[in-house]
C-alpha cells in the first residue's frame, strides 16, 4: 500500500453505527507513517469498527508499556527496535562500540529485555497485546566483517530470542512472525537512515506498510476455518488407487512424489488441532480402504470423518459432509486435482474455498500449504480442539442409534448414560467458551459476537457469571457444549447471551442449563436478551416451546413455569463453581 | 507538466483532505492552518513516494508551499 492510498483510507469517515477500537501503537520512535498505515490496514481488515489511536512517549517504550491503562485501550501494538533494548544500538545516540561498551550494551539489553517482559506480561493480561520483535538490522558495531557473526551480536540475537520464547507462551500475547514479514519486507531495505536521522522514523515506507498490514492482521485475528475435505487419488497421495493398487500409490522421494507426503503430514498436524478432515473421492470404496491401513501413511484413517467414497458427483459427498459437520460451506475449503471437479464442486457451493491441487507443481503444493495453514491457523489449541473429530462420530452415531435428528425418545435418552459437568464462574480465561460464543450461530440467543476486551470487561461486572457445560454420553464425549452469559441480581438472571453447539441438539442439554439456573444458581426468573438472526431458528424454538408463549425481543420465564414444561431430565449432572 | 501539477494536487489532497484544487494551488506553510511539521513530513513522504524523487534535507525547509514544491519538482 501507498502512503498515498493509505491516507485517503484512513480519512475516510466511518460507518455510522460503527463499533469503537481503542489501539495503543507503542514504540520508541515517532510512529508517523506506521500509525498512518496501521489504521489504513485496520480500516480495510474491520470497516466496521471507528479506530482511535494513541502513541506514546518518544524513546520510552517500556515505560509507554507500563504506563498502560487497560480501561483506556482494547488492544496494544508494539513495534521494538534494538535501540529500545540499548539506545546505543541505534544511530541516534552515540555512546561508542569498544569491546568493553559492547559489553555494557549486552548487560544493559539484557536488563531491558526482562523489564519489557513483566510490562508484556501484564499489559496482555487485560489487553490483546501484538509485539513485533527487532526488524531493522543491527549497526556495525562489532569487530568481525558483517558476514561473520560475532559473539556480542550473537549474545543480543539471544536476548531476543528468550524474550520471544517468554512471551510466546502468554495467551494475550501475539508474537509477529519475524519469517512472514521477511516475505512482504525484504531486511536489506527496511531502513531509512535519512528519515531516522531527519524525524526520528526509522522504516522505510514499504516497510511501515508491511509492518501495518501484519500488525493489523493480527490484531483482527480471524476465525480459523473449521473443515477440509480432500480427494484421494493424486492429491492425496500418487497415482490411482484403483488402477496402481494399494501398493503402487506413492509419497516418496523415489517416485518423485514427495509432496503428496508434505501435504498428509500438513492434513495430519491440522487434524491434531481441531481441523475437521474429510474425504469425497470417486473410487472404489473397499480399495480405498485397504490403502488407508498402508503404515507409511503420514495421515491416520482416525483423523478423517466422514469418507465418502463412490462413484456420484462430488458436489453430492460435499452435501454430505457439510451435512454431517452441521457447519457451512464458507468454513470449509476442498481439494481436488482435477480441474473439473473443482469447478462441478464450486458451482454448487458458491461459498466454499475450492483449490486444485498442483501435483505437477511441487513449488505451487508449497505455497498451496502455506496457504492453508494460514487459513486454519489458530493461536491456542484448546481441550476442544482435539475432541472435534470423536465428538462428530459420536453425534453421528447417536443419529444413527436413535433413529432421529430431532426428539429421540425417552427410553433412548434413559439408556444414553448422559453427563453434563457443569462449570460456574467469572472468568475471562475461557477460551473454549470465548470461541464457541463467536462463531455457534443456529442455538444462539441473539448473534452477539464479543471482542476479546469487551468479553474481558464483561467479567468485571462482579454479579456477572459465566456457565458453561460438558456434555459425555456412551457414544463418546463432545466436550464443552454450551455457554451461558448474564447477570444475577436478587434472583434475577439477565442471559446476555447462550450458545449450543449443534452437536448437541436432541440431547436436552439446553433444559438441564436452564435446570442449573433455577436450582443452582438460585434464579427465580431468568430474562433472555433474545434477538432474531437469520439462523437462530433453534433457539427460537426452543425458547417457544418452554416460554409458552409466541417471542418478542424479551422472553421471561419464572421457575414454576420452567418446572412445569420442562421435560423429563436423564443427565448425570456434575458442577463445580468458582469465585 | 500537466499530469505533474494533477499527481501533486493529489499527493496535496490526502495530506490536507479539508482544501479544495484551488486552495490547494495557493496553499502555503502561512495560509493553511493545518501545516505543520507533521504534515510537512508526511506531504514530503507522499511526494518522494509518489514521483519515486529523493527531496534533500536541505531543500526540505524551502518547500513550504505547493509552488515551491512545483518548481522543485520541475527542476528535477
Amino acid at each position: 500500500m501507498k502512503l498515498i492510498e493509505a491516507l485517503k483510507i484512513v480519512q475516510a469517515p466511518p460507518p455510522a453505527a460503527s463499533r469503537r477500537l481503542r489501539l495503543s501503537l507503542l514504540c520508541g520512535f515517532t510512529s508517523l507513517h506506521l500509525q498512518t498505515f496501521l489504521a489504513a490496514h485496520l480500516r480495510s481488515r474491520m470497516p466496521e469498527y471507528a479506530l482511535e489511536i494513541k502513541a506514546g512517549l518518544f524513546g520510552d517504550l517500556i515505560g509507554n508499556i507500563e504506563r498502560l491503562s487497560s480501561s483506556e485501550t482494547d488492544a496494544v501494538a508494539v513495534a521494538l527496535e534494538w535501540s529500545d533494548l540499548d539506545p546505543r544500538l541505534g544511530i541516534r545516540r552515540l555512546g561508542g562500540w569498544r569491546p568493553q561498551q559492547l559489553s555494557d550494551i549486552a548487560v544493559s539489553a539484557e536488563s531491558a529485555a526482562k523489564r519489557l517482559q513483566h510490562a508484556l506480561e501484564a499489559a496482555s493480561r487485560d489487553t490483546t497485546t501484538i509485539v513485533s520483535l527487532p526488524t531493522l538490522p543491527l549497526p556495525p558495531a562489532f569487530a568481525s566483517r558483517p558476514l561473520q557473526s560475532a559473539t556480542q551480536e550473537l549474545q543480543l540475537h539471544c536476548i531476543v530470542a528468550q524474550l520471544a520464547e517468554s512471551l510466546a507462551g502468554c495467551p494475550g500475547i501475539r508474537l509477529l512472525s519475524p519469517q512472514k514479514l521477511a516475505e512482504i519486507s525484504a531486511p536489506s531495505v527496511r531502513y531509512d537512515i535519512k528519515s531516522d536521522l531527519q524525524t526520528g522514523f526509522p522504516y522505510t515506507l514499504g516497510h511501515a506498510s508491511a509492518m501495518g498490514e501484519l500488525m493489523a492482521s493480527l490484531i483482527e485475528d480471524r476465525s480459523p476455518l473449521k473443515g477440509l475435505i480432500t480427494d484421494l487419488d493424486d492429491t492425496l497421495w500418487s497415482g490411482i488407487v484403483g488402477e496402481d493398487g494399494v501398493d503402487g500409490i506413492s509419497w516418496n522421494l523415489d517416485d518423485h512424489s514427495q509432496m503428496h507426503g508434505v501435504y498428509q503430514q500438513l492434513l495430519s498436524s491440522l487434524a491434531a488441532a481441531g481441523a475437521l478432515i474429510g474425504v469425497a473421492s470417486k473410487n472404489d470404496a473397499r480399495i480405498a480402504a485397504q490403502a488407508f491401513e498402508r503404515p507409511d501413511l503420514l495421515l491416520s484413517k482416525e483423523d478423517i470423518f466422514p469418507f465418502e467414497v463412490h462413484w456420484e458427483p462430488k458436489s453430492e459427498s460435499i452435501r454430505r459432509i457439510l451435512n454431517t459437520w452441521n457447519i457451512a460451506a464458507d468454513a470449509v475449503v476442498f481439494i481436488d486435482d482435477t480441474p473439473a471437479e473443482v469447478a462441478e464442486v464450486q458451482a454448487a457451493f458458491p461459498g466454499l474455498t475450492c483449490r486444485l491441487f498442483p501435483k505437477s507443481d511441487p513449488a505451487a503444493i508449497w505455497t498451496l500449504l502455506h496457504e492453508l495453514r494460514d487459513l486454519f491457523g489458530k493461536s491456542v489449541v484448546t481441550k476442544e480442539d482435539l475432541l472435534r473429530v470423536r465428538s462428530i462420530r459420536n453425534a453421528a452415531a447417536w443419529r444413527d442409534e436413535s433413529g432421529t435428528v430431532q426428539t429421540p425418545s425417552d427410553e433412548f435418552l434413559r439408556s444414553a448414560e448422559a453427563r453434563i459437568s457443569f462449570d460456574c464462574g467469572r472468568s475471562s480465561a475461557d477460551l473454549r467458551a470465548f470461541e464457541l460464543v463467536n462463531k455457534t450461530n443456529q442455538f444462539n440467543l441473539n448473534g452477539k459476537r464479543y471482542a476479546e476486551q469487551e468479553w474481558r470487561q464483561f467479567f468485571a461486572n462482579p454479579s456477572s457469571f459465566l456457565l458453561t457445560a460438558a456434555y459425555d454420553d456412551k457414544f463418546g464425549a463432545l466436550g464443552k457444549v454450551a455457554v451461558l452469559m448474564g447477570t444475577i441480581d436478587a434472583g434475577n438472571v439477565e442471559l446476555r447471551t447462550w450458545v449450543m453447539s449443534c452437536r448437541a441438539f436432541s440431547r436436552r442439554i439446553e433444559h438441564q442449563c436452564l435446570r442449573y439456573l433455577f436450582d443452582e444458581l438460585g434464579a427465580e426468573r431468568v430474562s433472555f436478551e433474545y434477538s432474531p438472526t437469520d439462523r437462530n431458528g433453534p433457539m427460537r424454538d426452543f425458547l417457544t416451546s418452554v416460554a409458552g408463549t409466541s417471542l418478542d425481543t424479551s422472553v421471561t420465564l419464572a421457575k414454576e413455569d420452567f418446572s412445569n414444561r420442562a421435560p423429563q431430565l436423564f443427565h448425570r449432572v456434575e458442577a463445580s463453581v468458582h469465585a | 507538466m500537466r499530469d505533474q501539477d494533477e499527481r501533486l494536487i493529489r499527493c496535496f489532497e490526502s495530506v490536507f483532505p479539508a482544501l479544495t484544487q484551488e486552495e490547494i494551488e495557493s496553499a502555503s506553510s502561512d495560509s493553511v492552518g493545518v501545516w505543520d511539521s507533521l504534515s510537512s513530513v508526511t506531504l514530503a513522504a507522499v511526494i518522494q513516494e509518489e514521483f519515486n524523487v529523493e527531496i534533500e534535507p536541505d531543500a526540505l525547509p524551502d518547500l513550504d508551499s505547493f509552488r515551491a514544491f512545483r518548481d522543485y519538482l520541475s527542476a528535477r
